[in-house]
């Protein structure tokens, strides 16, 4: 295997662990968002953190051996359109992330005291976690990750 | 350098194919997460079980459709037969042997709601076929004896 295949393979397991952990915590987030019982939120917000570790790993791993191909293959430049958009992408979805991923931390925090107190269901639990601006962080945030992908496979403005 | 020299009629089908490759990994991911919270959490077992179940059904499997059908459409236009290069044969292998696999993950995983031993095996099945699915992306990025 060459220099090139294995930082091609790091570059996608970043990928992959980025992608994946989105879906992960979509599932567990919105099975959260459909239950009642603080207890339950929290059990399934806690499980959310494996999520948030997969996706940082993730997104350190594109975007160092990213970074590390584009240095490396006379094909790619810094300066290319496709590539300054993915870093623009990259940056703009950690940031959306963040934001949606420390509301949500609150919110588990939330239900965590709630569950260790009465654990009966709470208005403003269940207003925590359907509420539309931790959802919009995250909508946008995953949507980025997909369109990052969509970006390197079709490489727009890129020669050959 | 695939990449630099693939056609551009490749790139839809190459998007679904990796887009459900990420979605089912994801999902897969999802299983044993619950499953392991389920063993580790009993109070919550029947919760993690249940939503083990609904993901194998609502996320993975609709994914590996995804992920194989667009292996199928870009392997139609890659004219690699009659026979597969090595780095295809990693793939191919843990993708079929993969509805195998997701037929048991999925019984197991409707059976964990009743038998915990169920639920154990589930959790271990789905992590070895988490760590399958690496493989196969190992090879299909670094491509061996291409």
């Amino acid at each position: 295997m060459t220099r090139y295949d294995w930082l091609l393979f790091f570059h996608v397991t970043g990928a992959f662990l980025f992608l994946g952990g989105v879906v992960v915590a979509w599932v567990l987030g919105i099975a959260a968002a459909l239950r009642q019982r603080p207890s339950e939120i929290a059990f399934l917000m806690r499980l959310t953190g494996a999520a948030a570790g997969a996706i940082g790993l993730g997104m350190g791993l594109t975007i160092v051996f990213g970074l590390w191909l584009v240095f490396d293959l006379d094909a790619y430049e810094l300066w290319d359109g496709w590539v300054i958009a993915a870093l623009v992408m990259w940056v703009l979805s950690g940031a959306l992330g963040g934001a949606g991923g420390k509301r949500d931390k609150e919110t588990r925090l939330l239900a965590q005291r709630l569950a260790a107190e009465t654990d009966v269901p709470s208005g403003e639990l269940a207003a925590r976690v359907r509420g539309p601006i931790p959802l919009a962080l995250n909508v946008s945030s995953s949507l980025l990750g997909f369109a990052i992908l969509a970006v390197m496979i079709w490489k727009p403005g890129a020669g050959g | 350098m695939i990449a630099t020299v693939r056609p551009d009629s490749w790139n839809l089908p190459l998007f679904l194919h990796i887009l459900g490759a990420t979605v089912l990994f994801g999902g897969v991911a999802t299983v044993v997460v619950l499953s392991l919270a389920a063993r580790r959490i009993p109070m919550q077992a029947p919760l993690a079980h249940r939503l083990a179940l609904t993901t194998l059904l609502a996320v993975v499997w609709p994914a590996y459709v995804l992920m194989y059908a667009g292996a199928l459409w870009i392997a139609s236009r890659e004219d690699l037969h009659p026979s597969f290069p090595t780095w295809m044969v990693f793939g191919v292998s843990v993708a079929d042997a993969g509805v195998v696999v997701l037929l048991v993950l999925t019984l197991l995983a409707w059976l964990a709601r009743r038998r915990a031993r169920a639920g154990a095996f589930a959790a271990g099945l789905s992590a070895v076929y988490l760590v399958a699915l690496g493989v196969a992306w190992w090879a299909m990025t670094t491509k061996p004896g291409a």
